[in-house]
């Protein structure tokens, strides 16, 4: 049946609002992003001064041979890094706060990470006495792929097994309960096993989980890129199915949505994201909850479509700020970026939710 | 022409065997199909505005999800335009038959204007991108509920009554022949009650939509319903309880007393004159009325409210008569003495005063 349509403009008073955001704002984060990025090459322990950074990246050399070799063996693989996992994070934590209607999902919270690192602890812990951390990361491409096919997996399990609880209880509360004790149970299998394990293996375990930009170089920072580039591929793929989950199963099911297919792409894309980069990195908190409530109150959107790049965005900017400050300019130390990004985060989603106050009416 | 755009063919819903949803964790039931109501044959027509009635907990929102797809029935069959339910793919179904629910939208922020173009997904490509003709068709189903005003707030910002029309305009925004709604006017005050009926029925009237909806308000079903399909819990052996369903206008239903058996219940009684359902009040006393208009009625009722059994005429001892006219009039009670209250307040503090009294009262149980 067709419906009329009135030809002329009914009633006039207020503009037809806009479903897509400004431009604008895509824009200046864009600009944000490659401001940061070339600020985190720049600063770092040893002072390069940026005509020489801007030099050597353009491919015309530089005075010391060995800044060279900082900016481009170092520093670049490391703000890649950044940007990758910024951006794998956030949307996975974005997908996964519209999947369970949730506002406090995310990799870390539901278990996720605890599953990638799972995953990693039987690799590292299993493969003797002779690999560690350093030896499989410097197996190379091989040893990356085995880091992160093990992520995958114990990420994925844990989503299977989470979902699965979801199909039955429909209670977020509760849901978010169970996915806490599940991750639980992951830690504490790690702990078992860590309990009986060398403690040399040990060491390299508790570092990795400190997380680390720094370790992902060459071949596995390919290996990092198109696991991260597929796992986004198939998120945005399914913007205007998420988009539909807004207004829950049912509404989702009674406008065609196959919620089967959009569960089982969620699950699909977060344990490729949340999981390889936990796997590389080490479990990276915080990112994922609050790129997605930041996007969000500063786009005034809840178009998937737009949060998703926004999100990459968002995420990418955070994570350079907080590997600039994890390095601490100036100084020889540098912070564990695990502790950083909770350190520097927490407050600004804090600070979000007092100002917009709509985490609630988001998800009440 | 057959305009039927919905029907069932002996129909049974309920819930199949070890699907039990709930907490009671009782296995041998748990492992038995619960069917809700069985044989069902129902029409919905084009241009037809039919209310669910029933008790809570006699199926009605079993019987709305099966209809809609959601639930699959557990014998029988649903066509829809003409083709079977599970026959009809998810897309095809989304643009044959569009629901409001009760459920509670995670609105984020999303704005009203964006919530209603969802309504669309059935029609758009994978990225989701509205054609202009999505566009016009989304707009008019804002202009159509009347929630041009507040398309650009947020879901989040709006009243109980706001919100329904936005819900009705996104179902409209489908673009469906069949709309099904879930308790549309519950927790909304008279005027958006009114309102809300008043919008879907001029769509069945206007753009010819079937639309089902169904309600625990009798008063507004009785007036504006097309049909009714009366959901009533009968006994069945084995203590179990299921449900028959009657279809039928408002008014036969009433006349047939299937209304009143559908939902009696200790102490309410069904009054044929109103057409509505009130209490019964334990008579104290028994009183006689004369007189008849507007100031009749509304005595009796004030009587009645506190706790007499009204007869006509001046046979029983305690008696009172309606005198004069409308706004001069007064009140004249018999008790063996007899007063005159001017006001209907005064008869009532009369009356309470009073009491049974010993010498006049023919006391009712």
């Amino acid at each position: 049946m067709a419906v009329r349509i009135s030809g002329a403009q009914a009633s006039d008073g207020h503009a037809w609002p806009l479903l897509s955001p400004k431009a604008g704002m895509l824009f200046v984060l864009l600009l944000a992003l490659l401001l940061l990025f070339l600020l985190d090459i720049v600063l770092g322990s040893v002072p390069i001064p940026l005509e020489s950074v801007i030099g050597i990246l353009l491919g015309r050399g530089a005075e010391h041979p060995a800044w060279e070799k900082i900016i481009t063996a170092i520093r670049l693989p490391k703000a890649a890094t950044a940007v990758i996992a910024g951006a794998a994070l956030s949307v996975s934590g974005l997908q996964m706060q519209t999947l369970f209607r949730n506002p406090l999902a995310g990799p870390s919270v539901l278990g996720i990470s605890a599953g990638a690192s799972l995953g990693v602890a039987v690799v590292m812990l299993a493969s003797g006495g002779a690999a560690n951390a350093f030896a499989i990361r410097q197996l190379g491409f091989g040893g990356s792929w085995l880091i992160v096919i093990a992520a995958t997996l114990g990420a994925m399990a844990v989503l299977l097994i989470v979902l699965g609880i979801a199909v039955r209880i429909r209670d977020n509360v509760v849901l978010l309960i169970v996915g806490i004790m599940v991750g639980n149970i992951t830690i504490s299998l790690i702990s078992i096993w860590q309990y009986f394990s060398e403690p040399e293996q040990i060491q390299d375990y508790l570092i990795w989980t400190f997380g680390s930009l720094g370790g992902v170089l060459g071949p596995q920072l390919a290996v990092l890129g198109a696991v991260v580039a597929l796992g986004l591929l198939v998120s945005f793929s399914a913007s205007k199915s998420l988009n539909v989950l807004l207004l829950g199963e049912n509404y989702a099911r009674s406008l065609g949505m196959s919620t089967f297919f959009v569960r089982v792409s969620v699950i699909a894309a977060t344990s490729l994201l949340a999981g390889s980069v936990t796997g590389f990195c080490g479990p990276i908190g915080f990112i994922g909850i609050a790129v997605p409530h930041l996007t969000r109150s500063m786009l005034d959107t809840s178009d998937h479509r737009f949060l998703m790049p926004s999100c990459c965005l968002v995420g990418g900017i955070l994570m350079l700020a907080c590997d600039i400050v994890a390095q601490m300019p100036g100084t020889r130390t540098t912070l564990p970026i695990n502790a950083v990004t909770a350190l520097i985060g927490s407050p600004v989603v804090i600070w979000v939710i007092m100002k917009q106050r709509n985490l609630k009416s988001s998800f009440s | 022409m057959n305009n039927s755009i919905l029907q069932t063919r002996d129909l049974a819903i309920g819930y199949p065997a070890g699907k039990r949803l709930g907490m009671s964790g009782n296995r041998r039931s748990g492992n038995r199909s619960k069917i809700v109501a069985e044989g069902m044959s129902l029409e919905l027509r084009e241009g037809e505005l039919v209310c669910l009635l029933g008790p809570n907990g006699s199926g009605k929102s079993t019987l709305m999800r099966t209809l809609a797809g959601v639930q699959k029935p557990l014998g029988g069959e649903v066509l829809l335009s003409g083709t079977r339910l599970e026959r009809l793919s998810a897309r095809d179904g989304a643009r044959l038959l569009s629901l409001v629910l009760t459920d509670k939208v995670l609105t984020g922020n999303l704005s009203v204007y964006a919530l209603v173009a969802l309504g669309r997904y059935p029609y758009t490509g994978w990225a989701g991108n509205l054609s202009p003709r999505d566009e016009a068709v989304v707009r008019h189903a804002i202009e159509t509920t009347g929630t041009r005003m507040f398309a650009h707030r947020h879901l989040g910002d709006l009243s109980d009554g706001e919100r329904q029309k936005v819900m009705i305009a996104r179902a409209i925004a489908q673009d469906t022949p069949v709309i099904m709604l879930d308790e549309p006017t519950a927790h909304l005050d008279l005027p958006n009650r009114l309102e809300i009926v008043r919008l879907l029925k001029m769509l069945a009237r206007e753009q010819k939509k079937a639309i089902v909806l169904s309600t625990h308000e009798l008063d507004m079903a009785l007036q504006t319903a097309d049909r009714i399909w009366l959901m009533r819990p009968v006994d069945a052996p084995h203590g179990e309880r299921k449900s028959s369903i009657v279809s039928g206008i408002p008014e036969s239903l009433v006349l047939d007393g299937q209304l009143e058996q559908a939902f009696r219940r200790k102490g309410f009684e069904f009054d044929l004159h109103s057409g509505s359902f009130r209490f019964r009040h334990d008579a104290e006393r028994t009183i006689g009325l004369v007189g008849d208009g507007v100031r009749a009625y509304w005595t009796r009722r004030a009587l009645e409210r506190i706790g007499c059994r009204v007869v006509p005429g001046t046979a029983v001892p305690q008696h009172v008569v309606v005198a004069g006219e409308n706004g001069t009039g007064h009140w004249q009670f018999f008790d063996g003495s007899t007063r005159n209250p001017h006001k209907l307040q005064a008869l009532s503090d009369v009356l309470t005063a009073v009491g049974v009294s010993a010498s006049s009262g023919e006391v009712v149980r």
